[in-house]
């Protein structure tokens, strides 16, 4: 129950630094998703239902802190995907090795860019933009920099995995 | 019923995962909901009130940047101030002459920008006025330098506007020159692209874009942008037009909120014969 709180606690202050900190950190409209790398965390650390449930809350809060009209679950529903890919790879014994090795970035960029498929693909329904077009000037560079967000935690846990 | 509760339990991250997708699905499908809309204002009140508390905090990578181009902006600015000022009085003679009334002009509401949402295609701009000062959503935002967006969510206090760069802006344009009309889009990138327009029509760079009287949300006259190059689309009958809009969106600071509503009646019948 305590761990439940702790994490809820968590992931609301991640969700606050998504929505309030993250414009201080944007470079040409592109903004780091911490919310994809607590997700990430979590999914190493509780496995796959944890990561799923969180990908879908977390996905909904930014969904209703958006104020778009007619793609409420389109973050959801793409970061539900995410946390349940990155589930798979919930290994309890592997956990700080995975943490704190270049298979955490690895899991933040291919999660990420799932992420990134399936959230444009729902959000670019009936517009004109293009998937590719989307992909190349949001996805990627999205991507990118959030792995770089991912290698502060990475660190973190190699030194504590190396201890 | 033993049976299904084991293999619940064998398969709960399915289970999971399949209602996940579900709720994510139902969600997308039932978003006019009056509930979602309150729970949606007040998530955008608590929101809104912390990037307000935050607001002094800058993003250094757009800080040196943003320093160029005002004091660019300052320059061209006083020159034009002069220029206004000198049209201004000229306007003033000739209505004079003419013995014709000035043409009555919308009230504006002054907001600051507290916030920004730049999640990729759906960015939106925070502001820190809402329905006590008489913000309502679908109103349109605006600076001097033109057209910024609409209102799409406000709470009593503050208000959520989603600006051109967005998967979902679409309106009614007109070049200034040629009173040629067509549909402004963003399709991602910095730029508009103004569509619709025949490719036999005369459209050169630097022409000025503004927003038509077909709009049913913002109001004649505000200017997008500007013509930056056109394109004619092989095998179509119309051409592509590239706009730079006015508004530069990474130094917006200060913006206007204007109380216009379209005539409620337009729109009615509109709806009712089917347009938009």
């Amino acid at each position: 129950m305590k761990r439940i709180t702790l994490y809820s606690l968590a992931s609301l202050f991640f969700l606050f630094l998504q929505t309030v900190l993250g414009q201080a950190l944007s470079i040409q409209h592109i903004v780091p998703d911490f919310l994809l790398l607590w997700i990430v965390y979590l999914a190493l650390r509780e496995g796959q239902a944890a990561a799923t449930a969180a990908g879908f809350l977390l996905g909904l809060g930014i969904d209703l802190l958006s104020g778009q009209d007619g793609m409420l679950g389109a973050a959801a529903f793409s970061k539900t995907v995410a946390g349940f890919f990155a589930g798979y790879f919930y290994n309890e014994n592997k956990m700080l090795q995975i943490l704190g090795g270049y298979q955490l970035i690895v899991l933040i960029a291919v999660a990420s860019a799932l992420h990134n498929v399936v959230y444009f693909l729902i959000l670019l329904q009936g517009s004109g933009i293009g998937w590719w077009a989307a992909i190349f000037r949001y996805g990627i560079p999205t991507t990118a920099y959030t792995a770089v967000f991912g290698l502060i935690p990475m660190f973190g846990f190699a030194r504590k995995y190396l201890s | 019923m033993r049976m299904f509760l084991h293999y619940l339990s064998t398969f709960k991250e399915y289970f999971l995962f399949g209602c996940c997708l579900t709720l994510s699905v139902l969600l997308l499908a039932t978003n006019d909901n009056a509930q979602i809309k309150a729970i949606r204002t007040m998530t955008v009140a608590s929101v809104a009130f912390a990037q307000d508390m935050l607001s002094f905090i800058p993003n250094y990578f757009n800080l040196q940047r943003e320093n160029k181009v005002l004091r660019e902006l300052n320059l061209s600015l006083s020159d034009e101030v002069n220029r206004l000022r000198e049209a201004r009085l000229e306007n003033i003679r000739l209505q004079q002459m003419l013995l014709m009334k000035e043409k009555a002009e919308y009230e504006y509401t002054a907001a600051s920008v507290i916030g920004r949402q730049f999640e990729s295609l759906r960015q939106t701009i925070t502001l820190n006025v809402g329905e006590r000062q008489g913000v309502h959503e679908q109103m349109p935002i605006v600076t001097a330098a033109g057209l910024v967006g609409k209102v799409v969510a406000t709470s009593p206090e503050y208000s959520i506007g989603q600006i051109l760069m967005n998967r979902d802006f679409r309106t009614s344009a007109r070049l200034q020159r040629d009173r040629i009309d067509g549909i402004a889009v963003w399709e991602g990138g910095t730029d508009l692209i103004l569509k619709n327009v025949a490719k036999t029509l005369e459209v050169k760079e630097g022409d000025v874009i503004i927003t038509s009287e077909y709009s049913t949300i913002f109001p004649p006259g505000i200017k997008i942008g500007i013509v930056r190059s056109t394109e004619v689309l092989p095998g179509s009958l119309f051409q592509s037009i590239v706009i730079t809009p006015g508004v530069d969106f990474h130094r917006l600071e200060e913006v206007f909120v204007v109380r216009y509503q379209p005539d409620s009646a337009r729109v009615a019948l509109e709806r009712k014969s089917g347009g938009s």
